[in-house]
């Protein structure tokens, strides 16, 4: 009997410890989970001021977003009826409800935040550029599915906020649709796609909920799961780079590390963890890596959980096409856009461009565009490749930085200085009337 | 002698399928492959553009002339209707920048301008600000200040048989139009 339940609980617990290293190395090769990670990183690739574990953290949130996402989808339905008193709903009636809606409201804000600061991270760094050392490696490939889940997190949020149906989601979507429709040629077209009709009606609110609960989700877990698999394909984190190139200069040749074969579905050789030949100064990804991941998740989660406490979600007026808010503001992310669009209307005698192109489209348009160009135009040699403010890339950190800034700029302008009738505030004046901030 | 007997393999040629043939068939398969994610992609994008539509009309009654009193009335639809002197027109409250709806912000004593055009002092009742991003438009619907790039259009107006106002908000008017009673 004992026998048999000791045989039992071996079945249903993990009993497998490791003998040797070699073994131990296996075991992450052959763990569903754990062969995410290369068997041994380097000292720098697990370093917390290389990485500040920002994208740790960003999948971290995307999981939790995941999870209170599904919750929430229990209690709202995507109605323009209903949709706002759902959302009422889970603040007043249902147990724990305004804390689920916080966590996710609170993750997805934070999401944007820490997405954008990864993206910082790496291009500070040069972690995006060609010249790496590993077989197979293209890091800009990567920095450019990074750039599209940049993208992906800010449409998932602005779909997420025109949910509930109040004041901020009608004239979000009522802005976000003329932003659309100031498109050339296929403007009007598009913003016929999007709204599902002529009008913003029961249609656009349906057409959202589905790229908000299916379309977008679905999209970013193939996305992270392709960055994931590219950052081994490339060879690990940019840090490792510098270490390769050591090693080259002091040995002349690099050998190919062990290789993961993709069966013909990729052309060239299989990737070949560079990592492998730098040796000294590497660690066993299960335990050092695996229990610094549960170390951020776990910080990260009671960090989250905290704020959700104190902070409690936003929900404005109901719906209404008549009477917009005054000012009507876009949550803080979408605030420097805002600012744009309001400053950027361009008039040449009688000619008049208006800023719903200009700062809706063209300078972002231009943003993206430069950002996707970059690894092209980046004339730095490859050691400055994962190299926090590398010397050689001195100009454009700085110019990145300064757009930055400016980008910081308009979000204060926006959120602190702009009052009824988006009229201009110092600071110090107070306004008539205060608007929300978020 | 062994060329002959070479000759006289038995298996048929006319089964044999030669190199181009292959690839042809198989250019033709991918063709077909091709073709059907296509269409399928096609036949995705024009579902969800709507064939039809359950949207309030864009001609409708508003009401008798007498619903409206002097200066600018709003109207639900997003419209004012403007009476002068028994003299009507009817301007979008859709602000031609990004879509929100204007406020009607009236003026007593009228507040005094001096046109750009025509260099003549004007006086107004009313006039139209934007709250989202701060446009300002006269009277007569012209912008003055802010980002919105043209004027707020105005809808032709006409009399139903049973005395009320119809809107067409499908039919934009010029400056000159007036529904006289």
């Amino acid at each position: 009997m004992i026998e048999k339940l000791r045989k039992l609980k071996k079945q249903l617990t993990w009993t497998y410890v490791p003998e040797t290293e070699r073994e131990a190395s296996d075991a992450v090769v052959r763990n569903f989970v754990l062969h995410w990670f290369p068997s041994k990183v380097t000292s720098k690739s697990l370093s917390f001021l290389y990485t500040l574990e920002l994208g740790t953290i960003s999948i971290l949130l995307f999981a939790i977003l995941l999870i209170t996402g599904v919750l929430l989808m229990f209690m709202y339905v995507p109605s323009v009826g209903q949709a706002y008193w759902g959302v009422k709903d889970i603040e007043y009636v249902v147990s724990f409800g305004p804390f689920i809606r916080g966590i996710h409201r609170i993750a997805a804000s934070l999401m944007v935040a820490v997405v954008f600061l990864h993206m910082m991270r790496v291009f500070l760094t040069g972690a995006y550029k060609k010249g790496g050392k590993a077989i197979g490696s293209f890091r800009p490939l990567n920095w450019w599915i990074g750039l599209t889940l940049l993208l992906v997190t800010m449409l998932l949020s602005y779909t997420g906020y025109l949910l509930p149906w109040d004041q901020l989601a009608v004239w979000a979507v009522t802005i976000g649709m003329n932003i659309a429709k100031s498109a050339p040629f296929i403007g009007e077209k598009i913003a016929f796609l999007l709204r599902g009709g002529t009008i913003i009606d029961q249609n656009t609110l349906l057409r959202w909920y589905v790229a908000h609960v299916v379309l977008l989700p679905l999209f970013g877990v193939i996305l992270i799961v392709w960055h994931m698999w590219r950052i081994r394909k490339d060879g690990g984190l940019g840090s490792v780079e510098s270490l390769a190139e050591e090693r080259i200069v002091k040995d002349k040749i690099v050998q190919k590390g062990k290789t993961y074969s993709l069966m013909g579905i990729v052309t060239g050789a299989t990737p070949a963890i560079i990592s492998h030949n730098v040796q000294g100064d590497t660690y066993f990804s299960s335990p050092q890596l695996t229990r610094r991941i549960l170390i951020v998740f776990t910080i990260s989660a009671v960090i989250l959980l905290g704020i959700a406490f104190i902070y409690k979600a936003p929900l404005e007026a109901p719906a209404s096409m008549i009477i917009p808010p005054n000012p009507a503001k876009a949550p803080w992310y979408f605030l420097w856009l805002q600012e744009l669009v309001a400053d950027t209307t361009i008039r040449i005698g009688s000619f008049t461009i208006s800023g719903g192109f200009v700062g809706g489209i063209l300078v972002p348009g231009v943003l993206i565009l430069a950002a996707v160009l970059w690894p092209f135009l980046d004339k730095s040699g490859p050691e400055a490749i994962g190299v926090w403010f590398h010397k050689n890339r001195r100009l454009q950190n700085t110019v990145f930085i300064l757009t930055v800034l400016v980008i910081i700029a308009l979000i204060f302008v926006g959120s602190d200085m702009r009052g009824p009738y988006w009229k201009l505030y110092m600071p110090w004046q107070t306004w008539p009337k205060t608007p929300t901030k978020f | 002698m062994s060329e002959d007997k070479l000759n006289k393999n038995d298996y048929s040629p006319k089964l044999e399928i030669t190199r181009r043939g292959f690839l042809s068939l198989i250019g033709l398969g991918f063709l077909g492959v091709i073709g059907s994610l296509v269409l399928q992609g096609f036949s995705a994008v024009r579902s969800i553009i709507p064939n039809v539509l359950y949207e309030p009309p864009k001609k409708f009654k508003v009401g008798p002339p007498s619903r409206f009193s002097e200066g600018a009335t709003f109207l639900p639809e997003r419209l004012f209707i403007i009476n002068n002197n028994n003299e009507f027109h009817a301007i979008s409250a859709i602000c031609t920048h990004l879509g929100c709806t204007v406020n009607l912000a009236q003026y007593s004593p009228p507040k005094t301008y001096i046109s750009r055009r025509t260099g003549k002092t004007v006086d107004e009742t009313f006039e139209f600000h934007c709250p989202c991003h701060g446009s300002k438009y006269r009277e007569n619907g012209n912008v003055y200040a802010g980002p919105a790039p043209l004027p707020l259009p105005w809808y032709e107006l006409s009399l139903a048989p049973d005395g009320q106002i119809v809107v067409n908000t499908d039919k934009i008017v010029d400056h000159n139009f007036r529904l006289k009673l």
